[in-house]
């Protein structure tokens, strides 16, 4: 699962420029925004490297850089699309800036989602709040080639209706015959027009019951949620082996240097961010 | 007969690698702390202390060094590199434990990723080493399967002779023969005895420790908590250490024009872990301080094949409190036994 990229173009602090292209309001706090390469070879080498399941350091200078993932997905590399909520002084910074701005980008970093193993699977995501972004750049370069995968089913949940980021995509979602969509939000986040399901993430996958037989489960939320996710899908028969997720943690360089991401012995920035249960449940669970 | 350098002749050596383009560093006082600087003449220079208060760390990976300045316009961003000033360097007087250091650290900054600012900087630089004749009680190179006189990381080992009167040569690589090549009329040829090397005594065993900490049971253990508890967090063990690593990316300017820096962070701040959300890793100074002895003995050898810890032992000779690596694996090899 690891493969490890040679940035061996250029000074490896160096960002590229990044103009906004597009910005979207998801949700109260989160946006999400589309950003073009202005430099043909930062580009190139973005669309040579980037694989589902990989991230970036987004930054404005005078603020700093900030970690995330890339929203979209490995079969779209025209753009990067990242989905961030508005909490410190980069992501403010970023949250402020327009369309037609330029910003920076690091990466992209990491490993990724085998999907090619997954061919010919059914594939489950499961994930809550604002830990759609990574999900839906898996859901995305999937359903981009949809033939080669088995039944999809997407289970969202979100603390409130208005939480719910891409609601866009997920009306897209919901329409199509191929995708199995279950959306959900917490008890009292309810809105009086709402029509899909009321319960947390792990009940409502639990009444979902989706079959753990050939099918691949990625998960992606808050680690309360992965936490007793991870105890449903156990109840359901999944293997821990064909549960992936992916880690997050505090980064400045995202290259495997400056010392803080790791879990154990694992860096994030490196051996993940995508793990399996498997990997995960090795990790000594007093460092997550 | 062997290649002797006398001492008198120091200033000499200096001039001729001035003049052959080198900048000259080596172990001088600065206020009230010992350190390594250019100088322009070898009296400036100080042998007299066991080990600098500072490593030569510093040479190859400032404190704060600038990375990148970056200029907005209305429609474009500028982006330069600051890389290190350039040219040839001697470092002469760095410790064995010091040199050993920056080797260990050679595959950190360039797995994968390379880091120029280190490579720059090591590729420029010839480490002329001085053996140990003297230690204190703070020593522990023995522990780490090192000794007085490693090579490791030098590029010339020198052996001090009886009563300061110079040093024997032991040329170690192509490039510290090259350097050596423009005093080499100055060096004489001399049956002159070394002064017998400094000992150090050994203080743990290092195996039963790694054997240890490699134990997952052992990761959650009480242990942790004891041996921490006096940490105050001030990092200086980090700081002072020749071996950590551990940077922060911080830009210094305004909106229109500024420097992206580089500046040392350390594993014992609260703050290094910390996630937006506020969720916290690492939110205990025990756990913390695992981090650092975990880091050095057990994950970083598992990346690297070494440990991270070349034995100098500043961490628990500058600590304000009285802990450091030796008094934990002191107490991990009375666990173990």
């Amino acid at each position: 699962m690891t493969e490890n990229i040679h940035n061996t173009q250029q000074n490896i602090y160096k960002p590229a420029i990044m103009k906004i292209v597009g910005r979207h309001d998801e949700a109260p706090g989160v946006k999400t925004m589309r950003l073009e390469f202005q430099d043909a070879t930062d580009h190139q080498f973005f669309k040579e490297t980037f694989r589902t399941g990989m991230f970036g350091l987004y930054g404005v200078y005078g603020e700093g850089e900030s970690t995330f993932c890339v929203a979209s997905p490995e079969t779209r590399k025209d753009y990067i699309e990242c989905t961030f909520r508005q909490s410190g002084r980069v992501t403010s910074a970023l949250a402020n800036a327009d369309i037609g701005d330029l910003i920076t980008f690091r990466g992209p970093y990491g490993n990724r989602f085998p999907i090619e193993e997954f061919h010919g699977k059914n594939l489950l995501f499961i994930s809550g709040g604002i830990a759609l972004p990574p999900t839906r750049s898996v859901i995305w370069s999937c359903l981009d080639q949809r033939e080669k995968f088995g039944k999809v089913t997407i289970v969202y949940g979100a603390r409130t209706v208005a939480d719910l980021v891409y609601k866009h995509e997920l009306e897209e979602w919901q329409e199509r015959s191929d995708v199995d969509l279950v959306l959900t939000v917490d008890p009292g986040g309810e809105s009086p027009d709402w029509k899909n399901r009321i319960g947390f993430v792990p009940t409502v996958l639990e009444e979902a019951a989706p079959s753990p037989d050939n099918c691949i489960a990625i998960i992606c939320g808050p680690p309360i949620m992965i936490k007793f996710t991870l105890i449903s899908l156990k109840k359901l028969g999944f293997d821990e082996s064909n549960v992936y997720t992916t880690l997050e943690n505090r980064m400045k360089c995202g290259l495997g240097k400056c010392g803080r991401c790791n879990v154990g012995s694992i860096y994030v920035c490196k051996e993940g961010p995508v793990f399996t249960a498997a990997e995960v449940s090795r990790m000594p669970a007093a460092d997550l | 007969m062997t290649k002797i350098l006398f001492s008198d002749k120091l200033d000499k050596c200096v001039e001729r690698w001035k003049s052959a383009g080198f900048t000259v560093i080596g172990p001088v006082q600065r206020a009230n702390i010992s350190t390594y600087a250019a100088v322009e003449h070898a009296a400036e220079l100080e042998f007299g202390h066991v080990l600098p208060d500072r490593s030569i760390k510093d040479l190859f990976f400032p404190q704060s060094e600038p990375m990148l300045r970056y200029t907005i316009k209305k429609e474009s961003i500028d982006t330069s590199e600051c890389l290190p000033p350039s040219g040839p360097r001697i470092i002469f007087g760095a410790r064995p434990c010091d040199a050993s250091g920056m080797a260990i650290d050679d595959p950190l900054f360039g797995w994968d990723y390379k880091d120029e600012y280190w490579f720059q900087r090591r590729n420029e630089s010839v480490i002329v080493t001085i053996a140990c004749t003297k230690s204190d009680d703070f020593c522990m190179c023995t522990s780490l399967k090192m000794s007085p006189d490693s090579t490791k990381g030098s590029d010339i080992l020198l052996r001090p002779l009886e009563n300061n009167k110079g040093w024997q040569v032991e040329e170690l690589t192509g490039r510290g023969r090259e350097a050596f090549k423009t005093i080499a009329d100055i060096l004489q040829e001399s049956s002159e005895q070394v002064a017998p090397l400094a000992i150090v005594e050994k203080k743990f065993d290092l195996d039963a420790c790694v054997a240890w900490l490699q134990n997952p049971e052992h990761f959650e253990s009480r242990f942790w908590k004891e041996i921490s508890m006096r940490c105050i967090g001030c990092a200086s063990c980090t700081y002072l250490c020749p071996t950590c690593h551990c940077f922060d990316i911080q830009d210094e300017g305004d909106t229109y024009t500024g420097i992206r820096r580089k500046n040392w962070d350390s594993c014992s701040f609260a703050l290094f872990t910390m996630h937006t959300s506020g969720h916290n890793p690492r939110s205990t100074q025990s756990a913390r301080w695992r981090q650092r002895i975990m880091h050095k003995f057990n994950y970083f050898p598992g990346k690297f094949s070494v440990n991270s810890c070349s034995g100098c032992g500043r961490c628990s000779r500058q600590c304000p409190v009285d802990m450091g690596i030796t008094e934990t694996l002191q107490e991990i090899s009375k666990l173990s036994q």
